[in-house]
């Protein structure tokens, strides 16, 4: 049987041995969704979708959950992690705030106004900076961003003024959100950059034509042209940013607080925890069952948003169809 | 033809050596263990020795993690032994075996450059539940500012420890920042100088952190040994159901061999004194 | 016509000998911010990523020491004393080894599938969906994936199983396993992209010759998409050798690589170690660490990992030189 088996194969055993692998590959991936799902179930099915919500403090229901012992209760089970939502949502918001527009203006930079060695330049770099690990932004905030804000930037008063609600060390929404917009950028600014230049040159030059200076030319047609591939850049970048967790980790706080945008300045410095990085948390915790379906149904919430973010991608893509280039 | 022939050898020779390795390995036995930061010196001191006097027939594995970790991990069968540094509690699943192997004292502790010598029970409970939010409050404090508390995870045996017998049973406030190890707390007291925290009295007597006096009595080894001290608890050695084997023969160790018994009197309080 | 006679229709780059530059003086001063804007934010991107390297490099330097590299950590209280970081090193190459040994087969056994054969059409599309979402998959869920997988007891001949029976889920082969999901997407991309590009003609004369189909891709094709196939390596094992979240939850842990039996290979497989990133973030001030010097170490050694990494992309990646994701995304 060895013997067939080394012989040159027949076209239609290829084809399917290839596509069982494929299949092979694909069941897998199907079957990782079905197991987080299911890993996650109790969580609903003992606090529905009031888990999402909020009251209380998450930490300390956080910490419940892993004392609630080998068979939980229904009660066993509470949680709300409303705080938790609220910080992805505040870090990735601010981060792709920051990153989207500096990733535009930089992709321009690179194919208009970069001088030919620059040029050559950048493009080694953005891709530098698009393989870093996480682990190396996130030491570098911890070990240099942390400290400066904290002793250098907050002030006592700023310290005392919300003494009664939260403790304020330099880590925070701050130096999470600037980490997170220097990790997605790199990303941004390839796919804009790219398609750039696959706009061609004629229609630009049209627009010159006409009288417009190089930047409105730019702006008016080259950049109006690939709004799908800015869409689709956005989608990534925060993609990539919703899933960050070891950086968030160790440059957030670590403290489940839902920082106050009525503060001020001290907003910025307002520890806070996201799921991804509750999850990392929780690491040592998964032995606990009532704690192992909460990181699970974290897991599962950042899985949907995910879709739901491709979803809304391809959405807003449909009606700048007609616009698409075709290089 | 001859190459098939070797292939089906060579899968042979690979599957007699699978089988007759475990075969010579079985004679020594491993103990896993993991829990608590605050007793993982002395385990590691303990389990060394072990192996030295069991001549290298026990191989010990120790994870750190936390008290609940180690008991969920214990319930769970992923490991032995529990080192757990706080009492049992009603939360606790049935069927745990708590064997107690030392004492210890729980500390409160601040950055050297605020040299408290004493903080009374009642300011030990508005501190750590955050009544008193700074430090002007607190006489003999060399520290100005806002008070940063530094406390465990849920996690922790210390933690449950320093509630009960040092905090009046009241928990501490959810405004403390939470770390996950009785190092990274030290770390995080050396680092600030408004910061207050608890730790195992040999992490808290080895330098680098000021221990504070408790209702006048100082933390020390010898206070906890004599029971003047306050915050006295207990480090256990949990396991599922009664224990059995080579992490029965190690419990007994510990609680009979003198070699166990010196090391534990070294930093910590043997049971019996 | 003649506006555009001499600057091509062709896309690509602004040809600089023809026509001068508006001057800036004529601009709004509106336009003029922006354009300072997109100068700042070109430079500022070069400037952090200069910043990342140059400070790396000077707390490397200060404390990388060559017997680092191959000398064994010991858990010490003085930093002085804890030794270097072979077994994270060690770890690192093992988990690489394992990922990519698992991931290649597959990924080029889909891609040819689905470029060369692909029937049924919806099972092609939604293989190649599935692999978008992997790629799409924050590491964090994969991590926990993983260790939900090995904790069952189907896989318990693939970790260690305590006393009490519970698995305990976490080796190298479960992590190797995940790291290979990680690697898959770019060596899928790299090896698809490169097979659509191969012209049609090829195949024809192959088949005129009168080869088959599989001999055709085994023979022809392999060997002709050699460079996107070891691209799209490359680019996955700088994924792999940049994974935190991975190695944190799934791999163990211990300072030291630790057998699970001494089985040769499969007590390697079975056993716990740690890997240069798990490395740096336990040294860190979010691990157990109070070994910041070693984690900077580390971290420089990681660095010029990728650094070479990055530099074999793009020698051999020449063919996608002019775009700057090529197979990265």
């Amino acid at each position: 049987m060895i013997k067939r088996a080394l012989q040159p194969w027949p076209d239609s055993r290829a084809e399917r041995t290839l596509g069982a692998a494929s299949l092979l590959v694909g069941v897998c991936v199907v079957g990782m969704l079905v197991f987080v799902a299911v890993q996650a179930w109790p969580m609903f099915q003992h606090q529905g979708l009031s888990w999402l919500g909020s009251g209380g403090n998450v930490d300390s229901q956080l910490g419940n959950l892993e004392h609630a012992g080998a068979h939980p209760s229904a009660s066993g089970y509470y949680l709300r992690a409303w705080p938790l939502i609220y910080g992805t949502l505040l870090t990735t918001g601010i981060a792709l705030a920051l990153a989207l527009p500096t990733a535009l203006l930089s992709s321009i930079f690179i194919v208009e106004f970069a001088p030919a060695f620059l040029r050559r330049v950048m493009i080694p770099v953005i891709r530098l900076l698009a393989s870093v690990p996480s682990v190396i932004y996130g030491l570098i905030g911890i070990l240099v961003l942390v400290p400066f804000v904290g002793n250098d930037l907050i002030t006592a008063s700023e310290k005392t003024s919300v003494q009664n609600v939260v403790e304020l060390t330099g880590a925070g929404l701050g130096v999470a959100a600037l980490v997170l917009a220097v990790m997605i950028t790199p990303i941004m600014v390839a796919l804009i950059t790219d398609a750039l230049n696959t706009v061609p040159r004629a229609w630009r030059e049209g627009a010159v034509a006409l009288g417009l200076n190089p930047l409105r030319a730019t702006l008016a047609v080259s950049v109006r042209a690939i709004r799908p591939a800015i869409v689709a850049a956005a989608v990534l970048a925060t993609a990539r940013a919703l899933g960050e967790a070891v950086m968030l980790y160790m440059v957030a706080g670590s403290v489940g607080f839902a920082p106050k945008p009525v503060d001020g300045v001290t907003f910025f410095f307002e520890p806070l925890k996201t799921l991804a990085s509750s999850i990392v948390e929780s690491a040592e915790g998964l032995g606990a069952p009532a704690l192992h379906a909460a990181a699970y149904a974290f897991a599962l919430l950042l899985l949907f948003s995910a879709f739901t973010l491709s979803l809304a991608g391809y959405l807003v893509k449909l009606p700048l169809r007609k616009y698409e280039v075709r290089a | 033809m001859s190459r098939i022939r070797r292939i089906a050898v060579a899968f042979a020779v690979v599957g007699v050596l699978g089988v007759a390795t475990p075969a010579a390995a079985l004679a020594t036995s491993l103990i896993t263990i993991s829990g608590s930061t605050a007793s993982y010196p002395l385990v590691e001191l303990l389990a060394n020795k072990y192996r030295k006097v069991e001549k290298n027939k026990v191989k010990f594995k120790i994870a750190q993690g936390g008290s609940q970790a180690g008991i969920n991990d214990v319930t769970f069968g992923r490991v032995s032994i529990a080192d757990v540094s706080r009492d049992p509690k009603s939360t606790d699943p049935k069927g745990l075996d708590f064997y107690p192997i030392a004492k210890y004292a729980v500390c409160v502790v601040t950055n050297d450059s605020n040299p408290i010598s004493n903080l009374t029970a009642a300011q030990v409970l508005a501190i750590f539940t955050g009544k008193t939010r700074n430090w002007s409050e607190v006489p003999g404090a060399k520290a100005s500012g806002t008070i940063d508390l530094i406390s465990r995870t849920s996690s922790a045996g210390v933690l449950s420890s320093f509630e009960t017998l040092l905090n009046g049973g009241k928990k501490v406030s959810t405004l403390a920042a939470q770390k996950t190890s009785e190092g990274l707390l030290k770390q995080a007291v050396e680092a600030d100088q408004n910061s207050i925290g608890f730790l195992s009295n040999y992490n808290a007597d080895s330098g680098g952190v000021n221990s504070v006096a408790y209702n006048g009595i100082g933390c020390t080894r010898a206070n906890a040994a004599s029971g003047q001290y306050a915050g006295i608890a207990h480090f256990y050695e949990v396991t599922n159901g009664a224990a059995k084997g080579a992490a029965a023969s190690f419990i007994s160790w510990i609680d009979k061999a003198k070699a166990a018994q010196s090391i534990i009197a070294s930093e910590w309080v043997p049971l019996n004194e | 016509m003649s506006a555009t006679a001499g600057t091509g229709l062709i896309a690509g780059r602004q040809p600089r000998r023809h026509g001068k530059r508006s001057s800036l003086r004529t601009w709004r001063w509106v336009d003029r911010l922006v354009f300072l804007g997109a100068w700042a934010a070109g430079l500022g991107l070069c400037l952090i990523a200069a910043g990342i390297v140059v400070y790396l490099a000077v707390r490397g330097i200060q404390y990388l020491k060559p017997s680092m590299l191959v000398s064994r950590p010991q858990a010490a209280t003085s930093q002085a004393g804890s030794g270097g970081f072979l077994d994270p090193i060690e770890g690192t190459a093992l988990l690489t080894a394992i990922g990519v040994v698992l991931a290649l087969p597959l990924s080029i056994a889909t891609a040819v599938w689905i470029v060369e054969y692909g029937r049924p059409s919806w099972l092609a599309r939604v293989v190649e969906s599935t692999i978008e979402i992997v790629a799409g998959t924050p590491d964090i869920l994969i991590a926990v994936f993983g260790l939900a997988l090995f904790q069952l007891h189907l896989m318990a001949p693939f970790s260690a199983t305590g006393e009490g029976g519970g698995v305990v889920g976490r080796s190298f082969i479960a992590a190797g396993a995940m790291m290979s999901l990680i690697a898959l997407p770019p060596i899928f991309t790299a090896t698809r992209d490169g097979l659509q590009a191969v012209p049609r003609h090829m195949r024809e004369a192959a088949f005129a010759l009168g080869k088959t189909r599989i001999a055709t891709i085994r023979r022809v094709l392999i060997p002709r998409v050699r460079a996107n196939i070891a691209t799209g390596v490359t680019l996955g094992v700088s994924r792999i050798i940049g994974d935190t979240a991975i190695v944190l939850l799934v791999l163990g842990g211990t300072l030291h690589i630790e057998t699970q039996s001494s089985t040769p290979v499969l007590g390697l497989l079975r056993g716990t170690g740690s890997t240069l990133t798990s490395y740096v973030f336990d040294n860190s001030p979010a691990g157990e660490g109070e070994a910041p010097q070693k984690a900077y170490a580390a971290a420089f050694v990681l660095l010029i990992l990728i650094l070479l990494l990055n530099a074999v992309v793009n020698r051999i990646g020449k063919g996608n030189a002019h775009t700057i994701t090529g197979a990265y995304v």
